[in-house]
């Protein structure tokens, strides 16, 4: 069955004014760039409500908007289970070194590497971390033009390029500052367009509780358990619910994107309340999609409704369409198309902060602020456009190139950031080995290079790259650990290192005026990290029984 | 010292406790239940509400702790400097 609006001028007419309003708010909050710096982070002023609101909605892109019902469609409560620990992103990101970096000034996660380990080392990450940002923005992109095809009755191809062409631009003209202030709007917008609709939607199946539908749902649930008795089931073992934590929790604390939300904050203080309020929304709007998955599973289970395979990314704009007229559906397109936006606009941002912050002015430091920014202007569209093409061909489920980017980063960023915050030892060679020895071992048990060689053999499992993502981040971790403590103590590669410095800026970015060799130094906690690591690496390479 | 120890600490547990209530899927498929509450499966509806509820409630205090640690780390480097100045004088 084809889906879309059977009438596209109504729908047209709400994104164009959805547009007319995001390039409005960056023109007025954006005129003109100054520098890179305030390109990527705007001018580090932005309020706690703004900025949570922000983060929120940085984080809560197509995947949340579209992915998650498809792939609970796909498989039930265990892809809820899963996705509920994403909520930790940037608690995490705050407490483990987000204020640290903040306070050295860090504008990306890259930078804080360049300064820790090196170019060398800063070079791989900011390559892999391109990778990151590109698959993520290939699963944004792939929703674009499924919202696009639905809008407008045209096809899977035409929708991607009109899509994409128009929302690489909007972010290459918007920059950061205009995309802060615009991804609070569309935070708000994207928390209204779900949940509303959601509530209209329960209303028609039959749901009393629809007047708060992201928890009042349980008079629903018998009747799901008669139509699909194993809805709640867990379906896996405890080890792929372990699996979560190194894939996703881990993996979000790499992602270039949303850390850079953490230095936009005006203060230390203000990044910390932002994070209160992001996980207030946050908690919101997930617990609102989880209701939509399973009014969309009730729906084709009690209500005759029926979703081919290959819609199952359509399944909220599906659902509206079913139960609701079509200006509820109209409105809710441009929800999703805010969705998108904000994502894609952070991630290409964070593409276009690395290829010409972290790599280019890294290589040629003298490198005028005008080529600078122009170069990052150039990046930011390159990489759209490598992330339209790469959509042409796209995964069974936008959400799978999504979260397989999350592994990536917990690979060969988080690692990085995390002990070099936390631990003076840790140095360039370790950094290097592990980003690129975990890194490759993560894309090849992957299903996308060699399809043979995966530890689960259940394709979502090893599409999203939690099995891989147990094997390799462990691996990453204890490259860096050990190498670093070998290669410390190593005299001949003494005059290489930069103990010193790397103290200092330890020091430094914990908030310390003086150097004390006691801190950040722990033997006994490296060493408890690598047996924990070692475990779970061995682990991951028995049978996972699936 | 202090200041030093309370932060290395507070970062463990805080990690910990916020990783445990993001992941309370992952204890109930160690220890399943049947039980109801609210109308929902246990081990279905307990980890959306410690997902929402959990996590916000653990921001707020990692917040607070967290900014008097700053403050604390920021009286120790104080303490440092005035008592290099006394020993300067």
């Amino acid at each position: 069955m084809q889906w879309q609006l059977s009438n596209p001028v109504m729908g047209i007419i709400v994104v164009v004014a959805t547009f007319v309003l995001f390039y409005a708010v960056s023109y007025i909050s954006n005129r003109k760039s100054a520098s890179a710096q305030e390109l990527y982070v705007g001018k580090s002023n932005v309020g706690p409500i703004t900025n949570g609101l922000a983060m929120a909605s940085t984080y809560m892109s197509l995947a949340t908007f579209l992915g998650i019902t498809a792939l609970i469609l796909n498989l039930q409560a265990p892809f809820i289970l899963l996705w509920i620990q994403l909520i930790l992103a940037i608690p995490l990101i705050t407490i483990i070194y987000g204020t640290s970096l903040r306070r050295m000034g860090a504008f990306s996660p890259t930078h804080f590497i360049r300064n820790r380990y090196g170019v060398k080392a800063s070079i791989i990450a900011a390559l892999f971390m391109i990778l990151v940002s590109i698959m993520y923005a290939l699963g944004q992109m792939i929703g674009i033009a499924v919202t696009f095809e639905t809008l407008l009755g045209i096809p899977y191809m035409t929708g991607l390029i009109v899509g994409g062409l128009i929302i690489v631009g909007y972010v290459t003209i918007g920059g950061m500052a205009g995309a802060t202030n615009n991804a609070a709007i569309q935070m708000v917008i994207m928390a209204l367009m779900f949940i509303v609709p959601l509530a209209a939607i329960m209303k028609a199946v039959g749901g009393n509780g629809w007047y708060f539908p992201p928890l009042l749902y349980a008079d629903m649930v018998p009747a799901m358990l008669e139509a699909v008795p194993t809805f709640f089931d867990y379906q896996f073992s405890p080890k792929w619910y372990f699996a979560i934590i190194p894939a996703l929790t881990i993996g979000a604390l790499g992602l270039p994107h949303l850390a850079m939300r953490v230095y936009t904050a005006s203060s230390l203080k203000s990044a910390r309340s932002a994070m209160v309020w992001f996980a207030f929304i946050l908690g919101l709007v997930f617990s609102a999609t989880y209701a939509m998955g399973f009014v969309g599973v009730f729906a084709t289970a009690t209500q005759g409704l029926e979703v081919s395979a290959a819609d199952a990314d359509k399944l909220t704009i599906i659902l509206n369409l079913v139960y609701n007229p079509e200006w509820v559906t109209a409105l809710v397109i441009a929800g999703a198309i805010s969705a998108g936006l904000s994502t894609l606009s952070g991630n290409l941002l964070a593409i276009g902060a690395l290829l010409s912050q972290d790599i280019v002015a890294t290589l040629k430091p003298n490198i005028s602020q005008k080529a600078s920014l122009r170069l990052g202007y150039i990046a930011i569209f390159v990489g759209g456009v490598i992330s339209i093409i790469l959509a042409v061909e796209p995964p069974a489920f936008l959400v799978v190139s999504i979260l397989w980017a999350f592994g990536l980063a917990g690979v060969t960023n988080a690692p990085l950031i995390i002990v070099g915050v936390w631990w003076k030892e840790a140095n360039k060679y370790g950094a290097m080995a592990a980003a690129v020895v975990g890194g490759a071992i993560y894309i090849i048990v992957s299903p996308f290079v060699f399809p043979n060689i995966v530890l689960t053999g259940h394709s979502v499992t090893d599409g999203m790259g939690i099995s891989g993502a147990l094997l390799a981040v462990p691996i990453s971790f204890i490259l860096l650990i050990v190498v670093s403590y070998i290669t410390n103590r190593i005299p001949s590669l003494d005059s290489r290192l930069t103990k010193k410095q790397d103290s200092e800026l330890i020091e430094q970015i914990h908030g310390w005026k003086d150097v004390q060799p006691y801190r950040y130094n722990s033997k006994i906690g490296a060493g408890v990290t690598v047996v924990v690591c070692f475990a779970v690496a061995v682990w991951a390479l028995m049978p996972w029984g699936m | 010292m202090k200041a030093y120890k309370k932060e290395v600490q507070f970062t463990i547990w805080m990690t910990a406790a916020f990783v445990l209530v993001g992941n309370v899927g992952l204890i109930f498929s160690i220890f399943p239940t049947e039980a109801m509450m609210f109308g929902f499966p246990v081990k279905y509806i307990v980890p959306i509400l410690m997902g929402w509820f959990g996590v916000f409630f653990l921001t707020i205090v990692a917040g607070k702790i967290g900014n008097r640690i700053d403050d604390e780390i920021e009286r120790e480097n104080e303490a440092q400097e005035s008592s290099k100045e006394a020993k300067g004088a």
